[in-house]
């Protein structure tokens, strides 16, 4: 049972002021009625509107307070002639009213101005702000007029109620990492490229790699979207880190980083991926010690030694990686596999370690007569290992030695999948065949479109609604795969469509080698097992998702070990959480989150993107930028960076296409 | 092949405006398809020579189908989009924000610098804004001093445009942004460097929050009338007006819109020979100097119409005509045309800031030629430019700009040319089998050896300009003395004939290219000489310190050659009361009433027009276009397609190099008061070693029979065995320096000197 007093959330009107309870109306939103623990929320205020929670609402007090929030919150903003002076009017006029000084002239004042803040403001926050101070003044009337006309301070004028806001866009809120998407986009439309990456790297430390082979799923809640096409959000995100190399600049911090602390407290992290990686920045920052394990003679987890060289470049990649083992409180041992009894010294040893060692066991594809030892049978991360061990650091020898004129069936359909069969292509395989047990819609889903046309031009094969049953092998190695192949047929009670086998579909496919690139798991062979670990039904590490802290206290998991094979940008997003959450367990040992933290998680539930809103005020039609592309012929045969990047115009009519969609909002509390 | 075009710009479209049908472009914006159809819309913040920045918001309109209002100065037209720029409803939102504007914005208009020229004060009256209904909590906001020019932040409304203008045009990059809404200010993280180009900044500012210090509280808007000329300090012919009152200049402006002015164009103004009367004896002696001088030795900072008329003395009695900096230019453009087929460099200014890579080679483009680098930054910042700098000297100025510092020895300028042309002109097969044979010939590594630049230098080079097109080569004066200046001139000439670059090769200071266009030089002095603004046997001088005086640039009509190119003309903005070089030419039959009769007479073979100075155009259209004087028409030459192969330098040891500072460009730039400073030879630690100079010693020295004395600075900033030496304030020798500009000193007798006294 909801406690909604007034709600005017996203068009929702609900009023159950006066109503008694059993016929008070519930909200279909996940609106912050408690905002911690056991503290509960007084209202909600944002860019769609205000939501009541207690009777005893001070909505004067309310109403102004949001729009000092906005005034305070205006680094964010103050760019546009509307919001910069619109926004201390709303403030000083309301606050006057809650002084008990304002005048109903105020009030004609007030709506005019938001008016003109609504119709002209260049980003949504000033268009915005006005909204639910404005439903309000409608709706709260009385307490206004009060004020007004008693010249009374608001009923609870100065009080102790506390106001918690938060400055947020759709394509932020989506972005596991957080990323301030408009604030490096701006960066760009501005032309200073350093800006945008400092915004980019207040939460993302890989610039280069998330400007690069991110799947950006900002994109999916890209207002621009509801309009014509999203913004190109990642490749954006590039301009600035290639502005740092480009011009040797000296790094760039979102922040000046906090000197050394050097007070005996230091964190451990096992793994030097992109969530051991961030982690160690973000403490680093804060002039925490931070001592990295890693099993590899080479950093950058899987994102170094799993994605091939022609999608993220290693020169580009070892400068997001030298941009974090440069910071003073940061060190690192290679080649130091850490087991159950090395994790137990470091527990003791750390006042709190990390486990960022992701996801780096193949798993099977679970057909009959599968022998991962048979020769031919290849997992896809040992494969990746050895083709980017040899073409980045020119450790072990080529996989062509292996592939050459050979016949390679990847069983797959993620990002692994299409890496392995790309690097076939350029490690000289005959044939290079992509088996997926679905279609061409999904892959282009759990990929990209442009991996898969990519990989498509290059020459592979893609068979679809297909999986292995059976593989044939003459004693030593495979020399045949027999498959099935599915249909999918509609639930005809409308449920999801089943994939069926076909009847007479089976056929055989001769290779030399077979790839599985199904999924990953973690090896959690370094958990004690005395630790009695709680894991998820995935076998990953269990944490409650906010603070990332496992079933032992001090001990933390971050990125694919907690989550499962993901993203490298929800690695980021979790690990500097996770960062954020260890800088202060080394103090007290508890576990907290800011307010910040507390309200990203809030608007993360309620959800900002909405994809039925009606996209005002922009000129439709204007067409997304794409990035020049190698041709098929220039870059199958080698490693050579296929996307070549916006060109200046791109970039730029890429960013002016940008809406700036941050909204703020506040909590009562 | 085709271009890569995801932006779909080019194609034509139609749009409907008010009811005009409009033929356009796609990748125009709404405003610019009005402006270019005369069709107004009001704006606060728009500035047409930067991309849209939008702050303003008063150019909202509505397109029909479209919800809301429309961002006219940054959204594109779609074909087909019918738009209207004025109803009721935008009246009244653009009337609502000029009161936000207006809010706090002091009144006393009377005290402040850009009344009678304010956007505040001129779009108020438009929208009918009479009072200051909106209100709030007023700030106390000091007046910031930063050196040329001043910042009010109480006047400020951060329109943006003065941080534009420092980021996209003059690329100093000292104005940014401090957000913090209602009390955002503009903030210069510069100060130390009080950058003459952010008088710039402030000639954008559409308010007087950004003015120029000196002009300050010095007179009205109004009552000041506008000169139009061009400048003549460093070769570029920027648009100009001299702001003069009763015969005193009180400040430069220019239409900033459109055109940018630099530092020295724009507080180099305050020169003139003053106080000159008609001295009819030294006038008498100065046209038998005249007519019996064998040699006239000339400063290029002269105009197009004195350059001829120089050129007729020539003619007439057979007297050789001395620039030494036009001379080199001449004879390096003339090298540089037997292989291109055409007088000049086929390059331009614009290209250069449309270029997707761009090379800088043997100039310190920075101090050398303002307005060229300030196209480069374009270029880096609207096309991402990979730019390539190549010098002896890092320039810390351009580090912003550059992508690439290559460093090669002084005087290894032929072996760079050709790596360059090794590297960048590709698979040439169109090149005669002569030229290709000596190409081949050449060895990329011993060629490195000299140079000092790396084959993996070259390679990173190459690489970054892969898959790209869209190339510039900037050159400039280190190259034209060069022993080699003529082969260094046709291994440049090959990557634009045949590997399609923009090449510009940037004039040296004045109106150098004017008079090599002009004027049949000669290498050497010969016999009795006649200096004009240079020291000679009779000197006619405009720095007051000759025979007979001469009127400054600012008190002649005349025209120049920009380095784009153009022709462009400069009017009097103070009178003279002297005599003139036309009053000695007509002493000696070369007869005209006035100097700017030549001007229909400067030679057509060399691309000049039979235009008359009267009837130049002298304007900036509503889309920016340019419509002053006239630009040079192209000239073919004969081709004579010959290298030579390049020859083998040595080590230089300790040299200095010949450079003035920024905005500093001849002993005329060196009398304005406003840029003043003092000249000093300033070198690396590596040259004080090598020397044995102290720091703050003062040293003597010769350069080409000219002495110099100066103090000598280490600058820790500077790698290699280099000092910088400025000749701007040498006076009427300073026009004497004609070598190469990096230059072996002999310090020794300095030592002694200092050792014996």
């Amino acid at each position: 049972m909801s406690n909604i007093v007034f709600s005017t959330w996203r068009d929702e009107f609900i009023d159950n002021r006066g109503k008694p309870l059993e016929e008070w109306s519930e909200t279909e939103f996940k609106l912050p009625e408690t905002y911690h623990g056991d503290k509960s929320s007084k209202a909600f205020i944002g860019w769609d509107g205000v939501a009541i929670f207690t009777e005893d609402i001070d909505a004067v007090e309310l109403a102004s307070q949001y729009a000092a929030q906005y005034q305070q919150y205006s680094e964010a903003c103050g760019r546009c002639a509307p919001g910069r002076w619109g926004g201390r009017i709303l403030y000083d006029l309301l606050d006057k009213i809650a002084r008990g000084e304002g005048t109903h002239d105020d009030v004609a004042h007030l709506k005019e101005v938001s008016q003109t803040m609504m119709a002209t403001s260049k980003c949504e926050i000033g268009k915005t702000v006005p909204k639910p101070i404005l439903d309000l003044m409608e709706h709260y009337k009385a307490q206004f007029d009060r004020c007004i006309d008693a010249q009374v301070p608001s009923k609870h004028y100065g009080g102790d109620t506390s106001y918690i806001a938060k400055v947020t866009a759709p394509c932020t809120d989506m972005c596991p990492a957080h990323v301030d998407i408009p604030a490096y986009i701006e960066g760009v439309r501005d032309m200073i490229f350093t800006e945008s990456l400092q915004a980019t790297r207040q939460t993302m430390p890989l610039a280069h790699t998330c400007g690069r082979v991110c799947p950006h799923p900002c994109e999916d809640a890209c207002r621009r979207a509801n309009l014509d096409e999203p913004i190109s959000i990642m490749e954006l995100k590039r301009i600035g880190a290639d502005y740092e190399t480009d011009h040797q600049v000296p790094w760039l911090h979102p922040k000046e980083p906090k000197p050394p602390r050097n007070d005996g407290k230091k964190v451990a992290i096992i793994g030097a991926g992109p969530a051991g990686l961030t982690a160690a920045y973000y403490l680093a920052l804060e002039g925490i010690h931070v001592h990295i394990f890693e099993e590899l003679p080479v950093n950058g987890g899987e994102v170094a030694v799993g994605v091939p060289e022609y999608r993220m470049p290693i020169d580009k990649y070892n400068k997001d990686i030298e941009f974090v083992l440069q910071m003073p409180t940061v060190s690192i041992t290679n080649n130091h596999r850490v087991d159950a009894d090395r994790l137990k010294e470091i527990d003791a040893e750390y006042d709190a370690t990390l486990l960022a060692f992701g996801t780096r066991l193949s798993k099977k594809v679970y057909a009959e007569n599968e022998n991962p030892k048979m020769g031919g049978y290849w997992g896809a991360i040992a494969m990746l290992d050895k083709v980017n061990l040899w073409s980045k650091y020119g450790i072990g020898s080529p996989a062509s030695n292996e592939l050459k004129d050979k016949t390679v069936v990847c069983v797959g359909g993620g990002f692994t999948s299409m890496d392995v069969v790309r690097c076939s292509v350029r490690e000289g395989a005959k044939k290079v065949i992509m088996l997926y047990r679905r279609d061409e819609g999904t892959i282009i889903r759990n990929t990209t479109y442009e991996e898969y046309h990519e990989a498509v031009e290059e020459g592979v094969e893609f068979i679809f609604y297909s999986a292995i049953e059976e593989i044939i092998d003459d004693g030593e190695k495979i020399t045949k795969l027999k498959c099935n192949r599915f249909e999918l047929v509609p639930d005809p009670n409308g449920g999801r469509a089943q994939l069926v086998k076909m009847e007479d579909g089976d056929f055989e496919l001769e290779c030399d080698y077979l790839i599985p690139a199904v999924s990953q798991a973690a090896d959690l062979q370094l958990i004690p097992e005395e630790w009695n670990i709680e894991l998820t039904s995935w076998n990953t590490l269990l944490t409650n998702g906010k603070d990332y802290m496992t079933s032992r206290p001090g001990l933390f998991a971050a990125g694919d070990c907690e989550y499962g094979p993901m993203t490298i940008v929800n690695a980021v997003g979790q690990a500097r959480r996770a960062a954020s959450v260890i800088s202060r367990y080394i103090y007290d040992g508890k576990c907290t989150l800011t307010d910040d933290e507390i309200m990203e998680d809030h608007l993360n539930k309620l959800k900002v993107y909405d994809k039925k809103e009606k996209i005002t005020g922009w000129m439709p039609g204007l067409p997304r930028a794409v990035s020049e592309k190698l041709g098929v012929d220039e870059r199958k045969d080698n490693n050579r960076e296929v996307n070549l990047g916006f060109t200046g115009e791109e970039a730029i009519a890429e960013a002016e296409r940008c809406m700036r969609c941050y909204y703020i909002s506040m909590v009562a509390v | 092949m085709s271009r890569h075009n995801s932006l779909g710009l080019g194609k034509e479209i139609t749009v409907t405006i008010n009811g005009k049908e409009c033929k356009s472009t796609f990748g125009k914006t709404i405003l610019e398809i009005a402006r270019e159809n005369g069709i107004y819309i009001p704006t606060m913040c728009y500035l047409t020579k930067t991309q849209p920045i939008g702050s303003c918001r008063m150019c909202l309109v509505n397109v029909e189908g479209v919800d809301g209002a429309i961002l006219s100065c940054q959204e594109k037209a779609t074909d087909g989009a019918v738009v209207m720029t004025q109803t009721p409803e935008l009246y009244r939102e653009r009337q609502n924000i000029m009161k936000l504007y207006n809010v706090n914005h002091p009144l006393e208009c009377g005290v402040c610098d850009q009344s009678g020229e304010c956007d505040l004060q001129n779009k108020t009256l438009e929208f009918d804004v009479g009072d200051q209904p909106f209100t709030a909590r007023d700030q106390h906001r000091p007046v910031e001093n930063w050196g040329h020019v001043s910042y009010d932040p109480a006047l400020c409304i951060m329109c943006e445009k003065c941080v534009r203008v420092s980021t996209e045009i003059t690329g100093d990059e000292a104005l940014q942004l401090k957000f913090g809404g209602y009390s955002s200010s503009i903030v210069n993280v510069k100060k130390e460097k009080n950058y003459a180009s952010l008088g710039e900044a402030a000639a954008v500012c559409p308010v007087g929050a950004l003015v120029d210090t000196n002009f300050k509280y010095r007179t009205n808007a109004w009552e000041l009338t506008k000169i139009p000329s061009s400048c003549s300090h460093c070769g570029g012919g920027c648009q100009m007006s001299y702001e003069v009152k009763r015969d005193t200049i009180y400040r430069v402006s220019n239409h900033a819109e459109f055109s940018t002015l630099c530092g020295a164009g724009r507080y180099g103004f305050d020169y003139a020979n003053e106080g000159v009367s008609k001295d009819k004896e030294a006038f008498k002696s100065a046209v038998n100097a005249v007519a019996n001088a064998q040699s006239i030795l000339f400063a290029p900072q002269i105009s197009n119409e004195e350059a001829l008329i120089l050129q007729k003395i020539k003619e007439k009695q057979g007297t050789k005509l001395i620039c030494h900096e036009a001379r080199a230019y001449q004879k390096f453009m003339r090298a540089y045309g037997s292989i291109t087929g055409k007088n000049l460099f086929s390059g331009t200014l614009k290209k250069i800031s449309e270029s997707k890579g761009v090379i800088v080679f043997g100039t310190r483009i920075n101090n050398d030629a303002p307005n060229v680098k300030y196209h480069i930054n374009m270029a880096s910042k609207w096309h991402r430019a990979r730019v390539a700098y190549l010098h002896p000297i890092r320039d810390e100025e351009m580090k912003n700009i550059v992508t690439q510092f290559m460093h090669y020895a002084p005087g290894s300028e032929e072996a760079v040319a050709a790596q360059l042309v090794l590297a960048l002109s590709g698979e040439a097969e169109t090149m005669p089998q002569n030229i290709t044979s000596v190409l081949e010939t050449l060895d990329p590594e011993t060629l490195a050896a000299q140079s000092g630049i790396s084959s993996e230098e070259i390679g990173l080079l190459q690489n970054a300009l892969s898959k790209k097109q869209g190339f510039s080569l900037v050159v400039g004066s280190d190259l034209y003395a060069h022993p080699r200046a003529e082969n260094i001139a046709k291994l440049l000439a090959l990557l634009e004939r045949y590997a399609g670059f923009n090449v510009v090769c940037v004039p040296p200071a004045g109106n150098a290219m004017g008079v090599s266009l002009i004027c049949d030089l000669d290498d050497e002095i010969e016999g009795m000489s006649v200096g004009y603004n240079v020291k000679g046997d009779f000197t006619l001088s405009a720095l007051g310190e000759g025979d007979l005086d001469m009127p400054a640039m600012n008190q002649q009509e005349g025209t120049l050659v920009s380095n784009d190119k153009r022709l462009v003309p400069m009017h009097v903005a103070k009178s003279y009361g002297g005599y003139i070089l036309n009053d000695i030419a007509n002493a000696i039959g070369i007869e005209a009433e006035y100097t700017i009769e030549y001007t229909t007479a400067l030679p057509q073979l060399q691309g000049f027009k039979q235009e008359a100075f009267d009837d130049l155009p002298d304007y900036f259209d509503i889309s920016g276009r340019e419509h002053r004087g006239y630009l040079l028409d192209e000239v073919n030459i004969a081709l004579d397609q010959t290298i030579e192969a390049v020859e083998s330098t040595k080590n230089m040891g300790p040299v200095v190099y010949h450079c003035n500072p920024v905005e500093q460009f001849s002993p005329l730039t060196a009398k304005c008061e406003a840029i003043t400073g003092e000249a000093q030879l300033v070198g690396s630690a590596a040259f004080a070693k090598e020397t044995g100079l102290d720091d703050g010693q003062r040293v003597l020295y010769e350069i080409d029979g000219v002495t110099f004395s100066r103090v000598f600075k280490i600058d820790t900033s500077m790698s290699g065995n280099i000092a910088l030496n400025p000749s701007y304030d040498m006076g009427l020798s300073a026009a004497l320096l004609s070598s190469y500009r990096f230059k072996s000193v002999d310090f020794s007798s300095t030592k002694n000197e200092e050792a014996g006294s």
